[in-house]
């Protein structure tokens, strides 16, 4: 027979109570026995929606938490609605558009760009050949120019007969009127150069008309 | 003699001498440690602090700065293909070799779908979602030896990969989770104890949004019609035969996708799981249920 009076139930507790000899705060060891550690709460922080989903979470419904606090309330829910419309404003949709025109255009980039390369290359060859045609005739106008200055300079030597300091005035004056010469036998024979091609183009004429006649 | 009388002096004297109690004993030496800083003439000296400088002073220099000298990361050239790279998503690789590892030592079950929850689970892959790490890239290292058939998701794998889990008739799938997402996946019993609702996973960012929506990629949000299409065209490409996942014993584990709002599988976002009474709780309210699936 079991012995369930009230006197036998607060012995059975006492004995529980000297029984417990851990030396533990009650906080302690109700959580070390698995369960939640305050009856009462006993600071602020007790009452908050976090501590008790957390009491909850841990000890389940023998916390006495009732559940219906573990999901967010209206006004969080329209918070969080607002917070995403701003963390997150473009749909999946729009994104993918976005996406793939950001591609478009950078691919489009690349084949104009390979374009204007291709185009380039295929006249490559021709202005390398331009070029260097004109690089060689730069170089052989210098280098007539160079040989026309030698020519003077041996002439002049040859008509005062000796070696003369290039610097000398003498020199000086004969060289100029050596290149006045040369500059007028050179106007000479553009004129005559002329007249001659004019002739020809005369006699041409000429033989021409004669022909139709 | 001499020895003998010692010995034996001692000894009674060992006798005569109170037995140890906590009254007479004394602390190991070293084991506290005061934690008072001492003040005054005697008492405050350096601290341990040493000797002038920025040392005694306690005013460490910021990192990289040298007392005024050009400091070393400064000192190259401007090398733009580094901007911006503290902002940038990480994904720490896990090799195809060593999932082949975790599936051969039983760490990995492959009778389920593998996600990033039962690769961290087996212990042996780190990541941290607050140092901006984004998941698995699970990379191609092993790939011709690895046969295992599984339905994998991971968050960036590459062409190879996505070849060789396809030729041994797996499936494979990249997704995206947010920080959020993966912290609780990373410690789904934390998170359970902290007695909130499932959220739902965010949306990828707009550039993440092209690698996630590619049937080439397996991306998460591509038309499976499309993906179907690729399979066949990959395995041209790498020359094997696509073993049919219609035919296959598993097949509807084989099949098993999460909803690109869905964290864990088999939970949904807005469930309640409570570890302690073993039940999930799910929300009967209409605006939270429209929430929860939007």
């Amino acid at each position: 027979m079991i012995d369930d009076t009230e006197d036998a139930k607060a012995r059975e507790a006492e004995i529980e109570m000297k029984r417990n000899i851990s030396r533990l705060s009650s906080a302690h060891y109700n959580i070390i026995n698995d369960r939640k550690p305050y009856e009462e709460p006993k600071s602020l922080a007790h009452l908050t929606v976090k501590y008790n989903r957390k009491i909850y979470g841990k000890y389940g419904i023998a916390s006495g938490v009732n559940p219906n606090i573990c999901w967010p309330t209206k006004q969080e829910i329209a918070d969080k609605k607002e917070f995403e419309s701003v963390a997150f404003p473009y749909t999946i949709k729009e994104m993918m558009e976005t996406a793939a025109e950001n591609r478009r255009q950078q691919n489009l980039k690349i084949e104009l760009r390979e374009k204007d390369v291709a185009a380039k290359f295929a006249k490559l060859d021709q202005w390398k050949k331009e070029l260097n045609s004109k690089i060689a005739k730069k170089a052989a106008e210098v280098q007539a120019a160079k040989q026309k200055k030698e020519r003077l300079v041996e002439e002049v030597r040859r008509h005062f007969g000796f070696t003369l300091d290039p610097r000398d005035e003498r020199f000086q004056e004969m060289l100029a009127k050596r290149e006045k010469e040369q500059k007028k036998q050179e106007k000479l024979a553009k004129r005559e150069a002329k007249e001659k091609n004019m002739i020809a183009k005369l006699q041409q004429q000429n033989i021409e008309i004669n022909e139709k006649s | 003699m001499g020895s003998r009388q010692i010995t034996e002096k001692s000894l009674a004297m060992l006798r005569s001498l109170p037995r140890i109690s906590l009254a007479n004993l004394r602390d190991n030496p070293g084991s506290r440690k005061n934690n008072k800083r001492g003040r005054g003439q005697y008492g405050g000296d350096k601290h341990g602090a040493g000797n002038k400088g920025s040392n005694q002073r306690q005013n460490y220099m910021r990192l990289g700065y040298e007392t005024g000298n050009n400091p070393f990361y400064l000192r190259m050239p401007h090398e733009s293909y580094y901007k911006g790279h503290h902002h940038r998503r990480e994904y720490p690789p896990i090799s195809l070799l060593q999932l082949q590892k975790l599936i051969d030592t039983d760490r990995v079950d492959i009778d389920k779908p593998i996600d990033i929850a039962s690769i961290v689970k087996s212990g042996l892959y780190h990541f941290f979602p607050d140092q901006k790490h984004f998941g698995v890239n699970l990379t191609d290292e092993g790939a011709d030896i690895f046969a295992a058939k599984i339905n994998i998701e991971v968050q960036w794998a590459s062409e190879q990969v996505i070849a060789a889990i396809e030729k041994n008739g797996g499936v494979i799938t990249t997704a995206y989770y947010d920080p959020h997402s993966l912290l609780l996946l990373k410690n789904p019993k934390k998170f359970f104890e902290t007695g909130q609702a499932i959220p739902r996973r965010m949306i990828p960012p707009p550039d993440a949004i092209e690698y996630y929506t590619s049937a080439e990629m397996r991306g998460y949000l591509a038309d499976p019609e499309k993906i179907s299409e690729d399979r066949l065209r990959l395995a041209q490409k790498y020359g094997y035969e696509l073993p049919v996942l219609e035919n296959d014993s598993n097949y509807s584990m084989l099949c098993e996708r999460k909803d690109p709002r869905q964290i864990f599988y088999g939970l949904e976002p807005g469930w309640v799981v409570n570890l302690k009474d073993k039940c999930i709780l799910k929300p009967k309210d209409e605006e939270l249920l429209r929430f929860y699936a939007s």
